[in-house]
């Protein structure tokens, strides 16, 4: 083997991997700092406050905790399946990540060609079908070892949840491959590049059907009835704790974002602006024109507010004026800051928008709904989600059919 | 029990009503709107040992003691009848005769505040006039590491918990 494949081959992925698994652990711990204040703001109340300026260094301070507490297993638990559990639940989380492209163009490093991902497989999204059922073992083997009733009870609970939302989350998923007639996550961005349109727009009922299954196949509210602290004190992870705990909790952290990642890709075009063909819209290529200036008006006038305890009327204040500059700024194309080439960069911005409001959406619901009883939740499943889904994909075959007599 | 008013007939069928209800989603909706609504409220919780909420006039904290408003010393004139009345019998006093003049003063005046159930009945029977002796404090922070600290001698009901305590 050449040097030249030996460094596109081996070196490049095995950075890029190094690079999703170091970031992806501090970034789920600040996402869940966000989750936190968010869910306190909702409630009206502070959240945390104590650990550096408005709680900002709390992520740190819980990952410290949670690597030197104690590492208990229980006295009558299968030793071996209680350590390989939280593995066997992480390890496929992570693996998802692998195909989920942040840009859509290469750009250089050092004169060789980088991706901004690790892995274009043609068959992305059946290895994401398959990667993602695979963790629900890790549940499963977590709550048998454990050797806990509570424990037994939210794995049963998780996989009878889990055989009855993968169907409506594959079928919804098949509309958009035949839409795209492909199965790779690049050529589906692309397919909806030429296509003028985000899939979400035929896709509604899809996009329906696939956000709610996603919701109950990450255990989240409204659907966690798997770690239901009510009735079963943490569900599958009760007698976890230490570094294990924080594997299932970095599992659930991380399928939130290759759900969102996907939901982004599949129904709402990837890293490509609002109207990506308009060219009346250019002003959008570099979003952060428009955005930095909003954020930043909303933060000085939220300071001020702070200060004057004028609850949040500068903030609004700030954003509004923001917003007006940003837009103004955006439109004159100062410096040609908005239209300046950067396809990587705009296209990771957008793509981490996207994301983030799905993330925003996963804690909105959390603050939001109250848990499913067992028998409602099965009926969502099997009498809404999974006949709804079949009649999206029996309708979106028959427009393709009726589109492109023939086939493609 | 039977609904005998009559309904005012509805737009809709309620069947087909609540189907579409359902459909649409829409009791999901408002809840997703009211949670964002109050996200932008002001906060109403506070950062307690920074900062505590105000208190009522009336509030009825822990019972203390007064000092007598023009000499300084307490207002107590041991007359027992707190100690007589308690229900919880965790008021223990010792007094003497005055040395000189008539009536009796404090030896000691102590407070079981674990046995304490804030009722408030000692205020009532107290004589003191216009004020009472014993009376029902704003105070609330009373946590202590140990038993002994919730026996409060005179001098913690005169002046209060020295704040200091806290941080051993």
């Amino acid at each position: 083997m050449s040097q030249e494949t030996l460094i596109t081959r081996i070196l490049i992925p095995a950075i890029q991997i190094l690079i999703v698994v170091a970031v992806l652990p501090l970034l789920i711990a600040y996402l869940q700092l966000v989750e936190r204040k968010v869910l306190g703001f909702m409630q009206v109340r502070l959240a945390p406050r104590r650990v550096g300026w408005h709680g900002l260094l709390q992520p740190i301070a819980d990952a410290v905790k949670l690597l030197i507490k104690e590492d208990l297993v229980p006295d009558k638990s299968d030793r071996f399946l209680f350590t390989l559990a939280p593995i066997v639940t992480v390890i496929p989380a992570l693996a998802a990540l692998a195909v989920i492209p942040i840009a859509g163009t290469p750009f250089t490093v050092f004169g060789y060609t980088v991706q901004p991902f690790i892995t274009d497989l043609n068959v992305a999204l059946l290895y994401l079908l398959a990667i993602s059922s695979l963790g629900i073992y890790g549940i499963i083997l977590g709550g048998w070892a454990s050797n806990s009733k509570y424990s037994l009870l939210g794995a049963l609970r998780s996989s009878a949840q889990m055989i009855s939302y993968e169907v409506p989350l594959g079928f919804a998923l098949i509309g958009v491959m035949m839409l795209a007639g492909t199965a790779s996550m690049v050529g589906i961005v692309e397919a909806q590049k030429s296509a003028h349109v985000w899939y979400v727009v035929p896709q509604i009922f899809g996009f329906f059907c696939y956000f709610i299954s996603a919701v109950a196949e990450t255990n989240r509210v409204p659907f966690d009835l798997p770690e239901a602290e009510a009735e079963l004190v943490a569900g599958f992870h009760t007698e976890y704790s230490g570094m294990k705990f924080a594997f299932f909790f970095l599992a659930e952290y991380t399928n939130m974002i290759v759900v969102s990642s996907i939901a982004t890709i599949l129904f709402f075009g990837g890293w490509l602006r609002p109207f990506p063909n308009a060219t009346s819209f250019d002003w959008l290529q570099n979003g952060w024109v428009f955005l930095a200036p909003l954020v930043l008006g909303a933060f000085v006038g939220w300071l001020l507010d702070q200060r004057l305890g004028t609850g949040l009327r500068f903030m609004f204040l700030g954003g509004a004026v923001g917003a007006l500059a940003g837009f103004a700024a955006a439109r004159a194309d100062v410096a040609h800051l908005a239209t300046m080439d950067l396809p990587v960069l705009s296209g990771a911005f957008w793509f981490f928008m996207k994301v983030s409001f799905f993330l925003f959406l996963y804690i909105w619901f959390r603050g939001t709904y109250p848990r499913y009883r067992y028998d409602q939740l099965m009926r969502l499943g099997w009498k809404w989600l999974i006949p709804l889904s079949i009649l999206n994909v029996v309708a979106t075959g028959l427009a393709v059919l009726v589109a492109s007599p023939g086939g493609r | 029990m039977s609904d005998t008013r009559a309904h005012a007939a509805p737009a809709l069928p309620s069947g087909l009503k609540d189907f579409l209800k359902t459909v649409l989603l829409l009791e999901l909706w408002v809840g997703l709107w009211v949670t964002l609504k109050n996200q932008f409220r002001p906060h109403i919780t506070v950062e307690y040992p920074k900062e505590t909420v105000e208190l009522s006039p009336r509030f009825r904290g822990v019972p203390r003691l007064r000092y007598h408003p023009d000499n300084g010393e307490e207002l107590c004139i041991a007359c027992h009848l707190c100690e007589t009345v308690c229900p919880d019998d965790c008021i223990h006093i010792v007094s003497e005769k005055k040395p000189e003049g008539k009536g009796k003063r404090l030896v000691s005046f102590e407070i079981n505040y674990e046995r304490c159930c804030f009722c408030g009945l000692c205020v009532d029977p107290c004589p003191t006039k216009p004020l009472t002796a014993i009376y029902m404090s704003h105070d609330y922070e009373m946590a202590d590491y140990k038993r002994e600290g919730f026996v409060a001698p005179l001098k913690t009901l005169l002046d209060g918990m020295d704040p200091k305590d806290y941080k051993e």
